[in-house]
């Protein structure tokens, strides 16, 4: 394709050469007639886009925050010269460039390659694709470009950030009726023996067994077989009403995070973690144990947005049959625009499960993005604090999490109201 | 895919503006551009302002007109010279002060500020310094009055030397911007330099104009006109040396505006490039492929336009010369005699006859596969 400064030659020459004649002109018909020589000689030779390309990629998903490298190998199988190409390799504009660059200007000689190395910041969790590589021809000379692609994309993961969660808080009512493949006879925090071991600096002083140490002489501690939680449910609020605040910093972030952690943390003491996420349809998985697991749950989190408004009281009806009896139930939600909430609560508390509620205060997250009166905002907080207590009222543990908190401090921060 | 990523390379080369201005490719595009330049103007004012309405007759004539001497030196406006000599030391001078502008461009902005104000406080005392002087000194020993003759005498000599000036600035702004452009990287300069050329051909093809030309008097006579109609063709056989000086012209003027253009054009992008970038080899080396490809495409394909253009300002003699061999009738001689053949309608729609040809044999032959055969020949694959 001509570019502007071909079309002007052009125009111009014929318009030189039409002067010319008119005025009897050879200078000017002459002048026209090169640049319309300069067009043709130049529209002999152009170049190409037929070069192979391969992307690599220095991880297949990576967490949020996380750095990815790239690398772009262009190489030409044809037998002649690219002529000056510009590769310029697609990324999504969610990512950020952090070094280097996505893109280059080469002219490649026969079998030649060149490699585009460069670093991607991912501040947003999701599902990505690098690519398609855009190939832009342009004449040495600016008088043609020709745009060209190269369909090859690589697929990566983005999951939420995890987060430090501090030693269990949580514990079943209800022992696990059915072990499966979680093997439950391993030492940590626990009521029942387990077995005796000699003593280790820090260990604390009342786990000392006194009758051992006056056989043998020597300092024995009395090991726990470590409690085991059955099932945990984590349901994760999705609607369009979570997406209040920033792009980086709103409801449904925090919360993908708090999932994720919980299920880090709860997945790496080998207990068995299911979630549900709801927004405009219900997405359930079901409890189970494990890398896969952990990483099924990280694969739904990454992918989650905010969209619809299925409330609460919908989701525990249909799935309250699934849920292991006594298991603890974790809600991540803001508990905002869901009349359903305190119902859904009492339902899963009447059932035997030890519910908490994890709430992301979105009011706070509005006055991130937009001013809110002093006086609006006392009385909403207000309202929000009165729907809290009600659900502690239930017998639900409640947590409000203020934006600006870490998530093991919110954690740590759970009380009766 | 996910595998081992290596991070980017450091070289010992890099792509930072200082070093790559000295870089041989750099230099050699840019002192294509000024030899172009330096010949185009040459050419041009050979073939028109010499010995027609160059510097020297004007001064000439102002000098007589004023009745005094020009404060410029004839060894530096080229008076008393001959031909193309009465040039050679404006150029020389013009190409020192586009090169000292550029020069300028590339030091601080507190030192370009400086210099100007040095050179508008040195105007001003040159202009008015001996005459405040003067005046003052008649002030004081005659008390209050207005200057007299010589004191405003005083004016005469800057005034002239301004004038002198002004019209050797005029004379030499295609060389004067040119070079500025051309070292100080500037767009608008090289821009400037041909539109002047262009500006002064457009205006020089008016006023010789048989109808302007004829109401300018004794003026319109000075000027130049090409008589290349009826001469014959002398170079390679198709084109007169006029028409050859024309379209040397013409292609100069190209090769200087694309070489001053293209090393623009890759500082640029060299310059925008990420720091990590200028330092990485895999940009290096493409740096290096892209300018030997501008290098070599300038060369060639510049080289190719003035063949096609001399060519097809011929084709009309080898059309005549063909239909007069294939069909050995005399129309074909008849024809070639025809003024309105040699003179624009023919030699411009056989000259665009042959340009089209040529442009649609690119569809015909395939030139992509033959050069592609010849640039994989001399390079080696991996």
């Amino acid at each position: 394709m001509w570019t502007r400064k071909a079309a002007f030659t052009f125009t111009g020459g014929i318009a030189l050469i039409l002067i010319g004649m008119m005025i009897s002109n050879h200078q000017m018909m002459i002048l026209g007639l090169a640049f319309i020589a300069f067009i043709v000689v130049n529209s002999w030779v152009s170049g190409h886009g037929d070069v192979e390309v391969q992307r690599t990629l220095s991880a297949d998903n990576l967490y949020k925050g996380d750095d990815l490298y790239v690398e772009l190998l262009v190489t030409n199988r044809s037998r002649r010269k690219t002529q000056q190409l510009e590769v310029y390799d697609n990324v999504p504009h969610e990512m950020k460039l952090r070094s280097g660059l996505n893109q280059m200007r080469l002219n490649l000689k026969p079998g030649e390659s060149a490699r585009i190395r460069y670093v991607l910041r991912c501040p947003l969790r999701g599902h990505y694709s690098v690519g398609p590589v855009s190939l832009r021809y342009r004449n040495t000379f600016n008088l043609s470009v020709d745009e060209m692609y190269v369909d090859h994309h690589s697929d990566i993961i983005i999951f939420p950030q995890i987060r430090d969660v501090e030693e269990a808080f949580i514990r079943s009512r209800t022992a696990k009726m059915y072990t499966g493949a979680t093997t439950l006879r391993t030492p940590g925090p626990g009521t029942e023996f387990y077995s005796l071991r000699e003593y280790v600096p820090g260990d604390p002083f009342k786990n000392i067994n006194w009758k051992a140490f006056a056989r043998t002489g020597e300092l024995m501690i009395n090991e726990k077989c470590r409690d085991a939680v059955t099932d945990l449910y984590i349901i994760l609020d999705s609607r369009d009403i979570a997406r209040i605040g920033t792009v980086l910093k709103n409801p449904l972030e925090m919360g993908t995070v708090a999932a994720a952690s919980l299920a880090s943390f709860f997945i790496q003491r080998r207990d068995s973690v299911s979630l549900t996420i709801y927004d405009e349809k219900l997405s359930f998985l079901p409890p189970d144990t494990g890398d896969k697991q952990y990483f099924k749950i990280l694969s739904s989190l990454a992918g989650v947005a905010p969209r619809g408004t299925m409330p609460l009281q919908a989701v525990t009806n249909s799935l309250a049959a699934r849920f292991s009896r006594g298991s603890p139930v974790f809600i991540i939600s803001s508990c905002e625009g869901d009349g359903t909430v305190p119902s859904a609560v009492r339902d899963l508390v009447g059932r035997g499960h030890e519910v908490t509620v994890l709430s992301p205060s979105s009011i706070d997250f509005e006055r991130l993005v937009s001013r809110i009166p002093r006086m609006s905002y006392e009385v909403l907080k207000i309202e929000r604090q009165n729907r809290l207590t009600s659900l502690a009222g239930f017998g639900s543990q409640v947590i409000d999490w203020m934006p600006d908190m870490d998530l093991s401090q919110a954690l740590l921060q759970v009380r009766g109201y | 895919m996910a595998g081992e990523v290596t991070p980017q390379g450091e070289g010992a080369r890099s792509l930072h503006l200082r070093k790559l201005r000295v870089q041989w490719q750099i230099v050699t595009l840019q002192v294509l551009a000024t030899l172009s330049l330096v010949w185009m103007y040459m050419e041009v004012v050979s073939t028109y302002v010499v010995g027609s309405i160059d510097h020297t007759q004007l001064f000439d004539t102002l000098e007589s007109g004023l009745g005094t001497e020009l404060p410029l030196g004839d060894w530096l406006t080229g008076g008393g010279n001959e031909g193309l000599a009465r040039f050679y030391v404006p150029m020389g001078l013009g190409l020192g002060l586009g090169g000292a502008m550029a020069l300028l461009a590339f030091q601080t902005p507190k030192f370009q500020q400086r210099v100007k104000l040095g050179f508008i406080i040195g105007l001003i005392a040159i202009l008015a310094g001996r005459f405040v002087l003067g005046y003052a000194w008649q002030l004081v020993s005659d008390g209050w009055s207005a200057p007299g003759n010589n004191v405003l005498q005083l004016l005469e000599w800057p005034l002239l030397m301004m004038l002198s000036f002004i019209i050797m600035t005029f004379y030499l702004l295609p060389i004067i911007t040119g070079t500025k452009g051309i070292w100080g990287l500037s767009r608008r300069g090289v821009a400037w330099s041909i539109g002047f050329t262009l500006l002064f051909l457009g205006v020089h093809a008016i006023l010789t104009f048989p109808l302007i030309r004829s109401q300018l008097g004794s003026y319109g006579s000075q000027l130049t006109t090409l008589e290349i109609i009826v001469s014959e063709p002398t170079v390679f056989g198709l084109v007169t040396a006029q028409q050859f000086s024309l379209i040397l012209i013409a292609c100069l003027m190209m090769v200087f505006q694309e070489s001053a253009f293209g090393v623009i054009r890759q500082l640029e992008y060299a310059y925008r490039l990420p720091e990590s970038c200028k330092r990485d080899p895999e940009y290096v080396s493409q740096m290096d492929n892209l300018l030997n490809g501008h290098l070599r495409h300038t060369a060639i394909f510049l080289s190719l336009t003035v063949v096609a253009t001399t060519i097809a300002l011929g084709f009309h003699a080898v059309l005549l010369d063909w239909v007069n061999g294939i069909t050995g009738s005399q129309w074909a001689a008849q024809v070639g005699e025809s003024i309105e053949l040699t003179l624009t309608y023919g030699l411009v729609i056989s000259a665009l006859l042959f340009l089209g040809i040529m442009a649609l044999l690119r569809f015909i032959v395939p030139w992509q596969r033959f050069w592609g055969l010849i640039e994989s020949s001399f390079t080696t694959r991996e």
